[in-house]
């Protein structure tokens, strides 16, 4: 009797848990097709368009915004850069003392989602703001190819900034019309147009700072508004009829779900509530890939994911009476060879799973050179294959032959064992993730095949990033994405000064390391350096390439540039990123761009 | 009330402020002391961004100094100043918002493992060593050793993907439904076990056979004296639960995107952003030894043996 009292309970209980179900889930984006239901990623940590450092954030911003450009996919499926505030993506004009001036006019009709008008006062506003150190925003060095911007940042030693009231080049002429100076002509400019930094404020709005935090004084000009925000939990987008193009946006409303946790995502894909889902667990890609073969994406994005030494650490064996350059050229080949160890195909197809590439180069593939071909199709010595060196499995035993061959000029090798008896034992520092461990096992166990030994360390990511920033590992994981297509993206953070130079080029030992050689003769440059420091050579190509108004060139520098980083063998490419998603067959109309922003305006969903 | 009781109340009080002011202290020191910070990131900013970044939020201070003003804006202004990462918002915005998620969640939880427990637990009591004491104990034990990532990861298989009868995330009501259940699992299967073996002791003391000797009703000495007397272990865990559940579970808001302050808590660590590590540590001291307090003084009302000093 009581036993059936209870499971009355038990069962009412259940009852009332359904129907409250029924009562919530209902409805929603299924039933109605001008709604899209999507996760990018958790909550963005800004949308404030100048702020934004991140990909979900840039996504929404494209969403809520107009630039002069935009990012178009064309009818054969290819994307273009084309105006999109601007009436034209006008010509540069060169002034007399070498700078480049664009006028732009807006197109009419533009309005802030508030009812008030677009002018060229808030471009201008707005990219003064972006640039100063004032709101020292992330992406604030975007504007350095604008003139001013080097004055701006110029800082003495105590890092004060020496010229407080420097600006931009840039201003308003009148409503329409804006007019902005570059130190020189860069190819990429109508892409930087189309970057969320470059997108227009208005002043009177972000006085206020937690302006980009709430829908009520959140004004932006693009083809949606932001409708509202429950923080952490759902951001969605309306339509704003106003916008110029509202004729060609076939989505009313989007949902952008937060969630940072893979398997989250997937479940609300699998169970039909999100269409689409931007992170997928890597345990279950293989699973997936069987299971929804035509709703799982990977495409290009444009980044390299490597391991990067430390050009000071010493991997000499024990008595190695090479010194200076001589050492130098030495750990150079050393380093070289033991990246032709590992297999790259066995990575990206049993641990990273994701559709990535095996690298040769370290400027990515998808990034182009001067006549529009791959960039990294056109680097390395050989015809035989593309970048520096042959990923294909054929080679494989090959590169292993002569990895083994360098190496035996510097190590004791045990031949009946078939491996090293004297190198140096080195540690590879990760930051904490299954993915990057599993990589970093996969080098651990190649290495100790030959007898090399390499200890494992992991450390949580900030940490990580003070470790490898501060040079103070001796080899590393690493990872580095594009902000735009320009080679010099992975070029210029290698100079002796970069915030971004984990290897430490130029620094500590090898500050005085004379062991470089740069002839730049042949392309009408006077340098011709031989035997110089890495300060004397590679910094001074970088800023060649940075004042080039030739295009060719320009390439053809770039090229000479990363020759001189792969010699130095310091970055081991492993692979190139792709961007992984997951997207309902339902949804027409979909495109993402190589820096992985997500397109839903022109979406459709079939029911 | 009286005079000894309110002095009591008063010394703990100041206890607690104590408690949070060394963990305040702390917490800061050991933070400052952790590499890295909320600048860093994969791509390095310019020098002269780094310092103006600094200095626009106090961080190029002496440490001490820095401690200082952050203690002087708690205590005079009640204000946690504005998150590093969330450019824009203001700590106790964005603790307020996670609360609200996770009070709701975590008071719906405690109150259903609460009720759920204590009647599964009597009844075991009562018929002890019956088919249904049984079943409950089969069913609490395994409750009490299952971790809720696998709980959490059941459900949502279950309910949310085979039978689509539930979201799988939590940004509307019916989302709530699962991390509810989910949360609540372990600490009714808890209280079952100690309502049980609590109600057991009572129901053999001498005062209760007393009663029955007097004929007294079954139902008089069940509600009348067993329960009450056999919940005192119950409150001291409730108290402690309560804290614990409302700050946030971050395996559970993981799991099913519940936009909580737990999630919060740990990415604030992550990111180095000082001011939220701050707030969310003081708020999650303070529930707990403003929680320890009113379960000690519960006892008093439910037992006046016990006395406070």
């Amino acid at each position: 009797m009581k036993i059936k009292k209870m499971l009355a309970l038990v069962l009412a209980v259940i009852m009332v848990v359904s129907l409250a179900a029924c009562g919530g889930s209902a409805g929603g984006d299924a039933a109605n097709a001008t709604s899209i239901a999507v996760c990018l990623a958790s909550e963005p940590d800004t949308i404030d368009p100048a702020l934004n450092s991140a990909v979900d954030g840039a996504t929404l911003l494209i969403h809520l915004f107009s630039g002069l450009a935009k990012w178009a996919q064309k009818d054969d499926g290819t994307l273009e850069i084309v105006p999109d505030a601007a009436k034209e993506l006008v010509e540069g004009v060169e002034n007399e003392d070498g700078t480049v001036t664009y006028t732009y006019t807006l197109r009419d009709g533009l309005k802030w989602s508030d009812g008030q008008d677009v002018t060229a006062g808030d471009f201008e506003f707005a990219w003064q703001r972006a640039a100063s150190l004032e709101l020292a925003a992330d992406y604030g060095y975007m504007f350095e190819v604008v003139d001013g911007y080097a004055d701006i940042v110029d800082v003495d030693d105590d890092g004060n900034a020496k010229n407080p009231d420097a600006k931009l080049n840039v201003k308003a002429v009148d409503d329409k019309t804006l007019e902005v100076t570059l130190a020189n002509a860069v190819p990429y400019w109508n892409e930087l147009l189309a970057f969320p930094v470059y997108f227009p404020v208005r002043e009177d709005v972000v006085s206020d700072d937690g302006w980009a935090t709430d829908p009520a004084t959140y004004v932006c000009n693009g083809m949606y508004k932001l409708d509202s925000w429950d923080h952490n939990s759902l951001i969605t987008l309306t339509k704003n009829a106003d916008h110029p193009d509202a004729a060609e946006v076939t989505m009313d409303t989007i949902n952008f779900y937060l969630s940072d946790d893979a398997n989250n995502q997937l479940s609300n894909f699998k169970n039909g509530e999100w269409l689409l889902i931007d992170d997928v667990p890597t345990n279950e890609i293989a699973s997936i890939k069987a299971e929804y073969p035509d709703e799982f994406f990977n495409v290009g994005q444009i980044g390299t994911y490597y391991v990067c030494w430390n050009v000071n650490e010493d991997i000499l064996p024990e008595g190695s009476d090479l010194e200076g350059a001589e050492a130098e050229t030495a750990k150079a080949e050393i380093r070289k060879a033991v990246s032709l160890l590992l297999d790259r195909n066995y990575i990206v197809d049993e641990i990273a799973q994701g559709g990535q590439l095996p690298a040769s180069s370290f400027v990515a593939m998808g990034l182009t050179d001067a006549d529009g071909s791959e960039f990294y199709k056109n680097t390395g010595f050989s015809s035989d294959f593309d970048g520096y060196f042959n990923t294909s499995a054929d080679a494989l035993e090959s590169n292993f032959d002569s990895a083994i061959e360098t190496l035996k000029k510097y190590y004791d090798y045990d031949e009946a064992e078939g491996k090293f008896t004297n190198f140096p034992t080195m540690t590879y520092l990760y930051n904490t993730s299954e993915g990057h461990k599993a990589i970093g096992e996969y080098i651990q166990s190649a290495l100790a095949n030959v007898g090399i030994t390499m200890n494992m360390e992991n450390q949580e990511w900030a940490t990580f990033l003070n470790t490898r920033k501060a040079g103070d590992y001796s080899i590393a994981r690493n990872g580095w994405l594009a902000d735009y297509n320009d080679p010099i993206c992975f070029l210029d953070m290698w100079t002796t000064a970069s915030g971004n130079n984990d290897v430490q080029y130029g620094k500590g030992d090898h500050e005085s390391v004379a062991a470089y050689s740069l002839d730049l003769t042949d392309l009408g440059y006077d340098t011709k350096v031989e035997n110089g420091t890495w300060a004397e050579t590679y910094d001074v190509l970088i800023s060649d390439i940075k004042s080039c108004t030739d295009n060719d060139t320009r390439y053809k520098l770039m090229h000479k540039a990363e020759d001189m980083l792969m010699d130095t063998g310091c970055l081991t490419p492993i692979y190139y990123y792709t961007d992984l998603y997951m997207l309902s067959k339902t949804v027409k109309g979909f495109f993402s761009n190589p820096l992985g922003y997500k397109y839903f305006m022109y979406t459709t969903v079939e029911a | 009330m009286n005079s000894k009781t309110l002095l009591y109340i008063v010394k703990r009080v100041l206890l607690a402020l104590f408690t949070v002011w060394v963990v305040i202290t702390i917490t800061f020191f050991v933070m400052h002391a952790v590499p890295g910070g909320p600048f860093v990131g994969e791509k390095a900013t310019t020098p002269a961004v780094q310092a103006a970044m600094e200095a626009k939020y106090g961080l190029d201070k002496p440490p001490l100094e820095q401690y200082g003003t952050y203690l002087k804006d708690i205590v005079t202004k009640f204000d946690f100043g504005p998150s590093l990462k969330q450019r824009g918002r203001m700590v106790i915005d964005i603790i307020a918002d996670g609360m609200k998620t996770s009070m709701k969640l975590g008071l719906i939880a405690a109150g259903v493992a609460a009720l759920i427990g204590i009647v599964l637990g009597a009844v075991a009591a009562l018929r002890r060593n019956k088919l249904i004491d049984r079943v409950i104990m089969v069913i609490t034990t395994a409750f009490v050793s299952m971790p809720s990532f696998i709980i959490g990861a059941l459900l949502l298989a279950l309910f949310s993907v085979q039978l689509r009868w539930l979201p799988a995330n939590g940004s509307t009501a019916a989302g709530l439904v699962l991390p509810i259940i989910t949360l609540a699992l372990y600490p009714m299967a808890y209280i079952t076990r100690l309502t049980r073996s609590s109600m057991l002791d009572v129901l053999g003391q001498d005062y209760i056979r007393t009663a029955k000797a007097k004929g007294v009703s079954g139902a008089r000495i069940i509600f009348g004296h067993a329960l009450k007397n056999s919940l005192i272990p119950v409150l001291t865990y409730l108290g402690p639960m309560l804290a614990y559940i409302v700050t946030g579970s971050l395996v559970v808001e993981q799991i099913f995107a519940v936009p909580g302050i737990g999630r919060q808590f740990v990415s604030s660590i992550t990111n180095r952003d000082y001011p939220m590590i701050m707030g969310t540590t003081i708020i999650l001291a303070a529930l707990i030894v403003i929680m320890n307090l009113v379960t000690d003084i519960l006892y008093k009302v439910v037992d006046p043996r016990i006395t406070l000093e």
